[in-house]
């Protein structure tokens, strides 16, 4: 087994004690691995994410992240391994133009300038945005942005990305544009997603929740073809299926 | 209202910058001391609310004009003095730079007059004690009111006294305070009312988010309408208050101050005591005015009619607001 | 509401200027700043009745508006929020200062005509440095110069983080006054039934985003502490230009040039 994994164990999760989000998942994505996330009418599947990450720490159950338990004295490593995408770009992107922005992780973890300019120029180099760099982030379009945000968590060399709705707001040629680059990277990626076409494209594994459980792990292949089982959970074929139904 | 660079002289200018250094660094120390990194981003954030929702214009019912939010008091009602005047200086820099809303030797006067009332009176003088047995509607009301009010008249007057230190313009000290306070009286009511309306908005969807406020016990049952009633009382004394202060006795205002400021800075200007001895031939020119010994204190001066008008808005406007959140509560 | 709209444009096109690459935006942004507010100094300590020795300090502005290539034409929309406030203070000096101080051929000029003149051009001298400042240098920059004034690091965070967001905030007060609008035909603002809510809505969404904005913030190995910005050296033109400046302000404020140049002329 190789050294990048994820491995969820028993995760239960609730914001107010009584309604659970998260119900007794459990889950292993390792190396290279792209996992989908699509969640029948949407509930929780931002909290999972965030809970991936340790932004929310009242979890019962276990998460481990490279076999080191996520706890607070570990987030500083396990963050190091991770990179989070937020759905909405302008969260993400605080600073005042796309070179600080992305170079603030590095800066943060104490790298030497040489070596904060260097990673910064190979993330925005992985995203095709070379030419985006002394731009102010007000002035991006929304696929500029999404793809600065990506450039963001690849400056800090992460083993494990977990992008939240990527695609929503993005144009047709932006989308395309995501999903080559996303197709590119041998990163495990845990992609949260309504848009199940994006999934089609992007991931080999999809697993559908809903209510707070896993009902379904497996081969997107299998699970998007299965119209009934989609259809279950007020769901619907990917578009770009209809056609070979 | 912004000061302008031209109406200060360098010496007014670099004073108030000190003043307005001390208070930012005393607040630099206490945020700091908070020890919550999670402040920095969200005082960034309502900064740039507080900036946007100025831009808002909110219509005044029974007029044609609108009002604005008032900025310092939100803050300080969302994140404290210290944090909130921080934030204040950063609003007031931006607006001086990009907008050219007052100017950059003016900004210490600036930060004095609008964020340090704001925020320093209006939260640690007035939200705090009145939030500290619990919150309820008619407090925030009361306080986002009396806080504006209050901080506008301080500002205000400021605005005054720092425009005659400089010695930029003519006109007799007395007759600026009698066009300044009434019209910041009812700026302030506005303001107040504005703000009391958001905060009324967080407290009913996201209490947690009011600073000061101690541990929910659910309505402190200070009853609305007494709440109103004492608001009533207040503004009326307070406009009539400062209206006759500022209008008939002038001198009590000259005296007061040559008291508070000391004879050193007095001498400084010396120059503007001359002048003002011409000035007193010259407010003949005025007669509608009546500053002079005048013998009957009501209704002789304009600020007294403007205040008079304003008792009367305020009394229809808190009616409104009553209707307005009864209803409301009968929603719910 | 066109206010918004207007303070969105003004921004944008502000940066854009400040964005250019002219030899005045290559400047350290700590001579420009220091340049500035010696001006604005200057300027507004000259006393009320020196009107020519106030005109001369006209060179600064017309020197960087012609040298420094910025459109005057877009400074003159400043002006006009600036002056109003100013003019109100100092029309009414000619009415209380009657006393002649100065006679032009047979025409007698009384010092309350002067000192309103004096007051206006103030006005509008320090105006003008204010703009050519922000014309030619960044936020960022200027953030940068305070930085190096030893501003505490959580002040100009604050401002560069207000500055980021303003632009965002502004689009979404933008949005929902226009569709608050579109909905209330007819109304010149925002009605007093939903001042509230209005931007009471604005304020949690913004707060949420702060929320978001924390969480981004750690995750990318955020603890109280912010690194940004390479420096910027400060060059051999940097100290001319910072050396030149303070000099002329100062001979033009202690010495009576224009009296000299005058004689000249005059005889």
């Amino acid at each position: 087994m190789s050294h990048i994994h994820i491995c969820v164990e028993h995760l239960n999760f609730s914001y107010e004690k009584k309604q659970p989000v998260l119900q007794d998942i459990s889950l292993f994505a390792g190396e290279q691995e792209s996992v989908g996330i699509i969640v029948a009418n949407g509930v929780g599947k931002s909290t999972l994410l965030k809970l991936l990450v340790g932004l929310n720490l009242n979890f019962e159950g276990s998460i481990r992240v490279e076999d080191i338990p996520l706890e607070k004295q570990t987030l500083p490593k396990i963050r190091e391994r991770m990179g989070y995408v937020f759905q909405d770009a302008d969260s993400q992107l605080f600073m005042p133009n796309v070179y600080e922005d992305v170079a603030f992780a590095p800066r943060n973890y104490g790298l030497p300038e040489e070596e904060v300019e260097r990673r910064t120029e190979a993330a925005l180099a992985a995203v095709h945005i070379e030419y985006l760099r002394e731009k102010p982030i007000y002035k991006l379009s929304g696929g500029e942005k999404k793809m600065v945000s990506i450039a963001t968590i690849l400056s800090m060399t992460p083993d494990i990305i977990l992008m939240d709705e990527p695609s929503v707001a993005l144009d047709p040629k932006n989308r395309r544009n995501l999903i080559r680059l996303l197709n590119e990277f041998s990163h495990l990626k845990i992609i949260a997603s309504h848009d199940l076409d994006f999934i089609w494209d992007t991931c080999q594994r999809t697993v559908l929740m809903a209510e707070g459980k896993i009902i379904r792990d497996g081969k997107t292949e299998d699970i998007l073809r299965d119209g009934e089982l989609l259809e279950a959970y007020g769901l619907e074929l990917p578009l770009s299926l209809y056609e070979k139904r | 209202m912004h000061m302008a660079d031209a109406l200060v002289v360098p010496a007014v200018a670099a004073t108030m910058y000190a003043c307005s250094a001390a208070a930012g660094g005393y607040s630099v120390r206490r945020v700091r001391l908070e020890n919550e990194p999670k402040k920095i981003p969200v005082m960034g954030v309502m900064g740039a609310f507080v900036f946007a929702a100025q831009m808002i214009n909110f219509t005044i019912p029974g007029t044609g004009s609108s009002g604005h939010l008032c900025g310092g008091m939100l803050l300080s009602a969302l994140l404290g003095p210290y944090a909130g005047f921080l934030t204040m200086i950063g609003v007031l820099l931006i607006q001086c730079l990009l907008f050219a809303d007052g100017g950059l030797l003016a900004l210490g006067c600036n930060i004095w007059n609008m964020a340090f009332y704001g925020c320093f009176i209006g939260a640690l003088c007035i939200w705090k004690p009145m939030m500290k047995r619990g919150v309820s509607k008619g407090k925030i009301i009361g306080a986002s009111i009396l806080g504006c009010v209050i901080t506008l008249q301080l500002g205000a007057f400021s605005v005054v006294l720092e425009t005659w230190a400089s010695d930029i313009t003519e006109l007799p000290i007395r007759t600026f305070i009698a066009a300044m306070q009434p019209i910041h009286l009812a700026i302030g009511l506005v303001e107040g009312l504005i703000t009391a309306a958001v905060l009324c908005f967080v407290q009913e969807a996201r209490p947690e988010l009011l600073w000061g406020v101690a541990e929910e016990k659910k309505e402190g049952r200070f009853s609305f309408k007494h709440t109103l009633a004492v608001l009533g009382v207040l503004t009326v004394l307070i406009g009539g208050g400062l209206s006759l202060f500022a209008s008939a006795n002038p001198d009590g205002l000259e005296w007061s101050m040559e008291k508070v400021a000391g004879t050193a800075e007095l001498e400084a200007s010396g120059s503007v005591y001359e002048k003002a001895a011409g000035i007193q031939e010259a407010t003949a020119l005025l007669p509608d005015y009546g500053f002079k010994n005048s013998g009957s204190m009501a209704g002789t001066s304009f600020s007294g009619i403007v205040g008079a008008l304003v008792v009367v808005f305020v009394c229809v406007g808190c009616c409104y607001l009553f209707k307005f959140f009864k209803k409301n509560r009968k929603h719910e | 509401m066109s206010k918004i709209n207007q303070a969105i444009y003004e921004i944008r096109s502000l940066d854009t200027l400040a964005n250019e690459n002219r030899w005045v935006n290559r400047l350290h942004p700590l001579v420009k700043l220091w340049v500035t507010i010696l001006y604005i100094g200057i300027t507004v300590s000259f006393p009320k009745y020196n009107l020519s020795g106030l005109l001369v300090m006209a060179v600064y502005p017309v020197i960087l508006f012609v040298v420094g290539e910025i459109s005057f034409k877009d400074s003159v929309r400043r002006l006009w929020l600036v002056l109003p406030l100013v003019c109100v203070v100092g029309i009414f000096n000619p009415l209380f200062d009657k006393d002649t101080v100065a006679y032009f051929g047979s025409l007698a000029v009384s010092g309350g005509v002067i000192s309103m003149i004096t007051l206006m051009l103030k006005g509008i001298f320090t105006v003008l440095a204010g703009y050519l400042l922000i014309a030619s240098t960044t936020i960022e920059k200027i953030c940068y110069a305070l930085r190096l004034l030893h501003l505490p690091k959580l002040f100009v965070t604050q401002i560069l983080l207000i500055y980021r967001y303003l632009s965002v905030l502004l689009a979404e007060a933008n949005r929902m006054t226009q569709a608050y609008a579109l909905r209330a035909p007819g109304q010149k603002g925002v009605h007093f039934k939903v001042w509230g809510s209005l931007a009471g809505q604005l304020l949690l969404r913004s707060m949420d985003r702060a929320e978001e904005l924390y969480e981004s913030m750690c995750l990318r190995g955020y603890q109280g502490e912010f690194y940004y910005g390479s420096r910027i050296k400060l060059r051999a033109a940097d100290m001319g230009y910072l050396s030149a400046w303070t000099a002329a302000f100062l001979v033009l404020r202690f010495f009576p040039v224009i009296d000299v140049i005058g004689r000249i002329f005059v005889g």
